[in-house]
């Protein structure tokens, strides 16, 4: 024998072998790594908001005044403190190093009395004399010639208003410039009464600015001394928070006059009102006490009159041990930063109530960067702290995805599907449990369709059709399977839904007719049964001579529904629907569902019923037959209970298949999240809402995570489907010896 | 009766009848593609129609029904968009006085704003004008689409010169962006000879935009007047017309050389009219080149799995639960597979060669985004069970004793395989592979996700350096049908072609599922032989 | 029990030598034990009831039992004074010189030609004259020759069963190997079919060293020179076929032949 030859086969056969071993396991460790990759993605949705300690560093001598705010630019490097006497100084975040010091200009020499922060970059300074500056804080970043990024810290003062003619009497001052330039003043007086000061500046068309101010005086009796007070961001709604716990809003859209909507006691036990303000968007209320709850309230439409808005409590927020001195928002989210009078910072998100996090030492004030990414705070050491902040996915919680929610602008917690909107500051409404009822409605009508029409049709063609028609059976099944579910999902949305549009009546009819008719052939048939010729002639070829009975119902129903609609639903079905039902008819619909994912499934379904039908041994079916059983009594008590549970695993394996399926529901549904079981509208399922959706989720968002996570349930929930029936096909395998 | 009943008959009929009804559906769903897709391209008559209000109109009869009152009505493709607005308009019966079918109308395919239906006018060419005598009308628009030739083949010439040219000046811009990203300094002869070669570039650019629009103005000059059924003129520039013919006067062989030239076009030309009219043929050379790289990633790695599996791993609970996992695998759904596609492919390996290779670019990404190789790659998992399953059946299949009578003989394992295992199980593995690219081609779902586009600029292949350009987009016919069937701002005129796309898609799976289903019969007939 | 004469014949020309062979399924043992040796160019027949052994035994001079995972073998079986277990031993060497016939014939989805040379085309053999001089020999020394010579390129699954056994033969001797194992090679056959087998194992008799394992005791005593007992995983009894058929030494031997039971 040839040595060499022989060597070298060997080593073919060696090096093959390891090849294939290792291709083999890496195959199949990559397609395990599926599950993981997208597993991970989600991850960080439920992961807590990380805080880093990132610097500490002592404040500057420089700095000589009792700092009243502070604050931060995004990229953590430089930033901003306003002491007492005035003087805003930009400090190098890293360093402590002071980059530059200025006045703010008041009307002349004077103490701060009063700031006030907003948007995180204004600030409304009320001086001692009663002079008020806005004044707003800017940080630009500049690129050298190497690319390398500095941040210039600069501020202006858009307006100074004068001082008053009686500065004793202004407890306290607001101003806000909205975005069509009004500027809005609200004074708080020492008699508990309130200035309302608008000016407003037009531009017409030729470029000229005219200025007009308006006055408007609350002289009212308020229910309890007005310790503070909030005003959105554009200057459009008043808020004032009394000593004995009462809040009062007022509108002040109108430039001559304020409309009073809402007193209310906000806090339980005449609990003074210790701050006030408001989240991202300007429609919740954040309501801080003296005792350390901090709640937030928003306007609902009363149930009683539709038209009245009434403010409510809609979150309760982590409660600090002592009053809460100052509550900043988030720019980015609906996040709510406060602090109490010990010096605690707590941050919470409002729609989900996560507590974020709490930064427990003694502080005096505190801010937060533009990009929500950068808390700072200043001890009463005089050390300033910066904290980096990580929390990519506020909004994302195992409450606000798989529970009810209770939404701004919603009347009630729900679960809401909404991924965007127009304005910015709507936050993603992003709960799964629409979607995943949709899943679930859509399967499950598919279901109801197609199970009975896929397992008898299989019992037929396997147990009473002949061996021929069963081979030529099984191709057209095996043609239905391969149709690629775009062309249902057209054909169904496109030339069924339609059809069935106009015809709906004759559909409800022929479920009547059809049964009807074919209880008439029946017993139409009934005595020719005698005649054994006859009974052998027909035998395996029943669904033939059904074809027949099939088209004249369905053309019966045609013909009968006109006048039947006109006998019963005044000629118009839909209509009696909606009006005494209750129940709006969509033209793509879950009937029309039910069909498309139907023709997806009812091949699956039936050709592993026939399969496991045809794997029960023979003799069981002959034992039964000889005993004298029908050919139905054998079906129906010795090959259906044998073959139950592949039958169950067709079904389990038909409706995992249905739950994933895309193209038809995303075709043939509306894809409108909602939650109805009525069989005429749509609904949107896991598949298409990723279809739908992943076009605008940028990489790494909470969409683009929420969608991860969306295909994880999917996965998981066909995976634990698939598992299930395999496991009980394996079972069957081994009993019957072969499947 | 009563025995009747006992003894289960009814039941026996009413599952006949799901049968029937499963039946009924397949055959009425094929029914509906053949019927709608087939005759689109069969030339239609064109009817005009005098109304009773006195109004005329025109065009192809596409429906006939009842309305809900009971009264019959027809649907008219009548055209002239520019016109009427519209491409389609519902007649009622009652209302029309009488139906002629003249034998001088044309219908005009035009490159934009689609059919024009209406009678020959006038007809303008520098070197002749006719203005009446329908023979020498038609002569003439003959004779000047004819003179018309070179002209258009100059203005193809210079849309691919200023194609090429575009290439060459992004190229050169890339290259510049790459210098500067390095920071080289602006006086390097590099980039001096670049900004020269751009330049250079530029001018010709603009020499050949001038020619261009010479080129248009010249082919402006030849137009013809057709008029509309209400009497009303309407100017088509030859250039524009892409097909003309009088249906009225066409013959069996005329309509067939229509139809075929209609085939032809779908299968050779790029789509017109936001892919409502024209071919399909980046259509299918996206979904053949699609499912070819598929099968180039899925076919090896599926068959080592499956050979892997069957032959080389020790039996036990791990195999056992691998081999479920596969069957698994094989029923998640195609949309988990599409974003693991996108979370993977694309922002992850695609987003790390971008990172690597062309960091000048960002943040344009050339292969972090969708694209044709992605595609396929996401198909290719997705399709890789198939044939791990249908490789482990085909070697299931083959009796033991086939393995220990060469193995008795001093073969090696891998001589067995090759040698025996694997020429027995091809059948087999064969119907595995294209039952993969069945699906491959009827999928659309993680397409969607991975880089399918409704117009692709330009195929993945091409005459340009390296030729394969795998990070492109590309187009494909399944979701070609998503598209204009439900993306179309025109729906109803869309229908036409959706029915052909599907016909097409349809032919072409079936057509490998019954290769497949032939394949596995004729492999169990021949193992049912040697199993005796 | 004492035994008068020896149960277990000493062979002096012997080609294989078992040395307490032992073999376990698993947790169970399947030879227990064995100790004997097969003669050279002669006809061995393997007997006893079902599930006593004797297939799993004629596996382990070819080492097909390698196939199984969970067999475990100790012991010694020396084929010419070298030791096949050894781990120098190669075994597709050792299968090249140990053939096999299976119970189930086994041809493959080949042409004749291509089944007869197979063993030789795995060796590397190219040579177009040696290949058609092997299908020739070994097709004839297989009875097939005249049968077939006209269909050598057709597919081997039209032949008949045992036509294919004989093929599967022709296919095992075209290697040339020392020794031939055979398992059960007629108990799916016609009687027909099964006595040309049986004549072509008398023919190869002399040539090569056939060891056959049988439930026929009839066949045994037909082809066999030597014959060996076994039951439950034991040889009871080996030796000249006359002489164990006609004065069985041990009881268990002399119930099993003259049938009662088995």
């Amino acid at each position: 024998m040839d040595n060499k030859f022989l060597q070298r086969v060997r080593r073919k056969d060696k090096i093959a072998k390891t090849f294939i071993q290792v291709c083999g396991i890496m195959v199949i460790v990559c397609v395990f790594a599926i599950l993981a990759l997208i597993v991970k993605v989600t991850l960080p949705l439920l992961s807590p908001s990380k805080i880093t300690d990132a610097q500490k560093v002592a404040l500057s001598a420089q700095v000589s005044g009792t700092p009243l705010a502070i604050g931060i630019d995004s990229y953590g490097e430089a930033l901003h403190l306003i002491d007492q006497e005035g003087t805003i100084t930009f400090l190098d975040a890293r360093s402590g190093a002071v980059i530059t010091q200025a006045t703010i200009q008041g009307q002349g020499k004077s103490q701060i009395r009063q700031i006030e922060q907003y948007k995180n970059s204004f600030y409304n300074i009320l001086w001692q004399d009663s002079s008020l500056s806005m004044i707003e804080v800017r940080y630009q970043p500049k690129f050298d010639t190497e690319g390398k990024r500095t941040i210039e810290p600069s501020f202006r003062t858009i307006k100074l208003w004068p001082a008053l003619a009686e500065p004793e009497r202004l407890a306290q001052s607001y101003v806000r410039l909205s975005a069509d330039n009004r500027f809005s003043r609200i004074d708080l007086l020492t008699d508990n009464t309130l200035t309302i000061n608008h000016e407003v500046t037009t531009t017409d068309f030729l470029d000229n600015q005219t200025t007009e101010n308006f006055s408007v005086r609350i002289e009212e009796t308020l229910p309890g001394k007005v310790s503070t007070l909030a005003l959105d961001d554009s200057g459009l709604a008043l808020y004032a928070g009394t000593d004995n716990g009462y809040v009062v809003r007022w509108d002040l859209a109108d430039n001559d006059a304020v409309k009073k909507t809402d007193t209310f006691a906000a806090t339980e036990n005449s609990d003074p009102i210790a701050s006030l303000g408001l989240v991202f968007g300007g429609q919740s209320l954040v309501v801080g006490s003296k005792s350390g709850t901090v709640q937030t309230w928003m306007q609902v439409r009363a149930e009683a009159n539709n038209a009245i808005k009434k403010m409510q409590m809609i979150h309760v927020l982590e409660p600090h041990a002592a009053a809460v001195s100052t509550i900043l928002s988030s720019r980015r989210s609906k996040t709510v930063y406060s602090i109490s009078e010990a010096g605690i910072i707590h941050a919470d998100h409002m729609t989900s109530e996560n507590h974020l996090f709490t930064i427990p030492d003694a502080y005096q004030v505190f801010g937060i960067s533009q990009k929500d990414n950068a808390l700072i705070a200043l001890d009463s050491k005089r050390f300033i702290h910066i904290w980096q902040i990580d929390n990519p996915h506020p909004e994302a919680s195992l409450k606000t995805l798989f529970g009810k929610v209770w939404y701004e602008g919603y009347n009630k917690p729900e679960y809401v599907w909404q991924s965007s909107s127009q304005s910015d500051d709507a936050e993603p409404k992003l709960s799964l449990i629409p979607l995943i009822f949709g899943t679930m409605k859509g399967t499950l009508y598919a279901m109801l369709f197609s199970i009975p029409l896929a397992i008898f049709g299989a019992v037929y063609t396997s147990q009473f059709t002949s061996a021929k028609f069963r081979k030529s059976i099984k191709p057209i099944i095996e043609v239905m399977a391969s149709v690629p579910s775009v062309v249902i999902g057209f054909l169904i949305a496109l030339w069924l839904a339609p059809i069935v549009e106009r015809s709906l009546f004759s559909l409800v009819v022929a479920l009547f007719v059809v049964p009807l008719l074919f209880t008439l052939v029946m017993v139409c048939i009934q005595p020719f049964y005698r005649n054994r010729r006859f009974v052998n002639f027909l035998s395996g070829y029943e669904f033939l001579f059904m074809l027949p009975v099939l088209f004249i119902g369905g053309w019966l129903a045609v013909r009968l529904a006109p006048g039947l609609e006109s006998l019963l639903f005044h000629g118009n079905f839909k209509l009696w629907l909606y009006q005494d039902m209750g129940m709006r008819y969509d033209q793509r619909n879950c009937i029309i569902i039910a069909f498309g994912l139907g023709i997806c499934v009812i091949p699956i379904i039936f050709s592993i019923t026939e399969d496991a039908i045809s794997n029960i041994p023979p003799s069981l079916t002959a034992a039964s037959l000889a005993l004298g059983a029908s050919r139905w009594q054998t079906v129906w008590r010795v090959i259906l209970p044998s073959a139950s549970p592949g039958i169950f695993a067709a079904m389990i394996i038909g409706f995992g298949r249905a739950v994933g399926e895309t193209m038809v529901v995303l075709m043939a549904t509306g894809n409108t999240p909602i939650m109805d079981w009525s069989i005429f509208n749509g609904m949107r399922t896991l598949s298409a809402n990723i279809a739908v959706e992943i076009p605008e989720a940028p990489f790494g968002g909470t969409l683009y995570r929420v969608l991860f996570l969306c295909a994880t349930v999917l996965f998981a929930l066909t995976f634990v489907l698939n598992t299930g029936a395999e496991i009980i096909r394996e079972h069957l395998r081994k009993k019957y010896g072969r499947y | 009766m009563k025995k009747f009943v006992r003894r289960g008959e009814p039941f026996v009929w009413a599952t006949g009848m799901t049968l029937s009804i499963i039946i009924t559906m397949t055959v009425l769903l094929l029914y509906v593609v053949i019927a709608n897709g087939i005759g689109v391209f069969w030339p239609q008559k064109l009817v005009q129609l005098s109304l009773n209000d006195g109004r005329v109109v025109l065009g192809e009869i596409t429906k006939e029904e009842k309305d809900g009152n009971n009264v019959s009505r027809l649907q008219l493709k009548i055209g002239n968009r520019e016109i009427n607005g519209l491409d389609f308009t519902w007649i009622s019966e009652p209302d029309i006085r009488s139906r002629s079918y003249p034998a001088d109308l044309y219908v005009i395919e035009r490159q934009e704003n689609g059919n024009f239906y209406g009678t020959l006018a006038e007809v303008h060419s520098p070197e002749i004008t006719v203005a009446e005598g329908q023979g020498t009308l038609v002569s003439a628009l003959g004779k000047a689409r004819h003179n018309l030739q070179p002209l258009l083949m100059t203005k193809q010439q210079i849309s691919r010169k200023i194609g090429a040219l575009n290439l060459a000046l992004e190229k050169v811009n890339q290259k510049l962006a790459g210098y500067r990203y390095q920071h080289m300094d602006e006086k390097d002869k590099r980039i001096i000879t670049l900004v020269d070669a751009e330049t250079k570039l530029k001018t010709q650019f603009a020499t050949l935009v001038d020619g261009g629009k010479q080129n248009t103005e010249e082919l402006a000059a030849y137009y013809a007047i057709f008029k509309t059924a209400d009497g009303k003129e309407s100017t088509v520039r030859l250039a524009d017309m892409v097909r003309l013919y009088q249906p009225n006067r066409m013959g069996l062989f005329a309509k067939i050389r229509h139809y075929a030239d209609k085939l032809v076009e779908l299968f050779i030309a790029d789509p017109r009219e936001s892919n409502t009219e024209g071919g399909l043929f980046p259509a299918i050379f996206g979904t053949v080149m699609l499912v070819l790289l598929m099968s180039l990633l899925s076919f090896p790695l599926g068959v080592i799995t499956g050979i892997y599996l069957r032959e080389y791993a020790h039996p036990g609970v791990t195999v056992k639960i691998v081999r479920i996992a596969v069957n698994n695998l094989a029923g998640i759904p195609s949309i988990v597979y599409g974003i693991f596609g996108l979370g993977f492919f694309i922002y992850g390996i695609g987003g790390a060669l971008d990172q690597f290779f062309f960091p000048e670019r960002l943040p344009t990404p050339t292969f972090g985004t969708g694209g044709i190789l992605w595609a396929s790659l996401t198909l290719g998992l997705l399709t890789v069970p198939v044939v791990i399953v249908a490789t482990e059946e085909a070697l299931g299949s083959i009796p033991p004793s086939i393995r220990e009578g060469s193995l008795a003989l001093g073969a090696t394992r891998f001589q067995t395989l090759t040698r025996l295992l694997l020429p027995m199980a091809s059948p087999g593995i064969m119907t595995g592979f294209i039952l993969a690219m069945a699906r491959a081609a009827g999928e659309v779902a993680p397409l969607m996700i991975t880089g399918v586009v409704k117009l692709a600029p330009s195929l993945p292949i091409d005459g340009q350096f390296p030729y394969f350009h795998l990070n492109r987009k590309f187009m494909h016919l399944g979701f070609h049908i998503y598209d204009i069937g439900f993306q179309s701002p025109n729906v109803e005129a869309a229908k036409p072609m959706v029915y052909v796309t599907t016909l097409l898609l349809i032919l072409i799976v079936l057509s490998m599922c019954s290769v497949a289903i032939y394949l596995r019969n004729k492999m169990r007939a021949r193992y049912a032989i040697a199993d005796v | 029990m004492t035994a008068q004469a020896t149960p277990i014949m000493q062979i002096t020309d012997a080609i294989v030598e078992v040395k307490d062979l032992h073999l376990y399924y698993g947790d169970s043992e399947a030879l227990r034990g064995i100790t004997m040796s097969i003669p050279r160019k002669k006809v061995t027949a393997l007997i006893g009831p079902s599930g006593c052994g004797k297939s799993t035994f004629i596996r382990c001079f070819n080492r097909m039992n390698d196939l199984i995972e969970s067999i475990r073998i100790s012991g010694e079986i020396t084929i010419d004074d070298q030791d096949i277990y050894d781990n120098s031993v190669d075994v597709i060497e050792l299968r090249r010189r140990v053939g096999m016939v299976f119970q189930k014939w086994n041809p493959f989805p080949k042409s004749i030609y291509e089944n007869v040379i197979y063993g030789l085309r795995i060796a590397g053999v190219r040579d177009k004259n040696l290949l058609d001089e092997t299908v020739e020999k070994s097709l004839k020394r297989a009875a097939l020759w005249d049968e077939m010579k006209d269909r050598l390129h057709e597919s081997a699954m039209g032949m008949s069963g045992g036509q294919m056994q004989r093929l599967c033969i022709a296919r095992a001797i075209a290697v040339s190997p020392e020794i031939i194992l055979m398992d059960e090679p007629c108990s799916a056959l016609d009687p027909r079919s099964t006595s040309r087998i049986e004549e072509l194992i008398r023919e190869l008799q002399g040539d090569y060293t056939i060891i056959i394992v049988t439930h026929n005791m009839q066949q045994a005593a037909r082809v066999s020179d030597f014959t060996a007992y076994f039951y439950i995983g034991e040889l009871v009894e080996f030796g000249l076929t006359k002489r164990v058929f006609t004065s069985p030494v041990r009881k268990e031997t002399e119930d099993y032949i003259t049938g009662r039971f088995g």
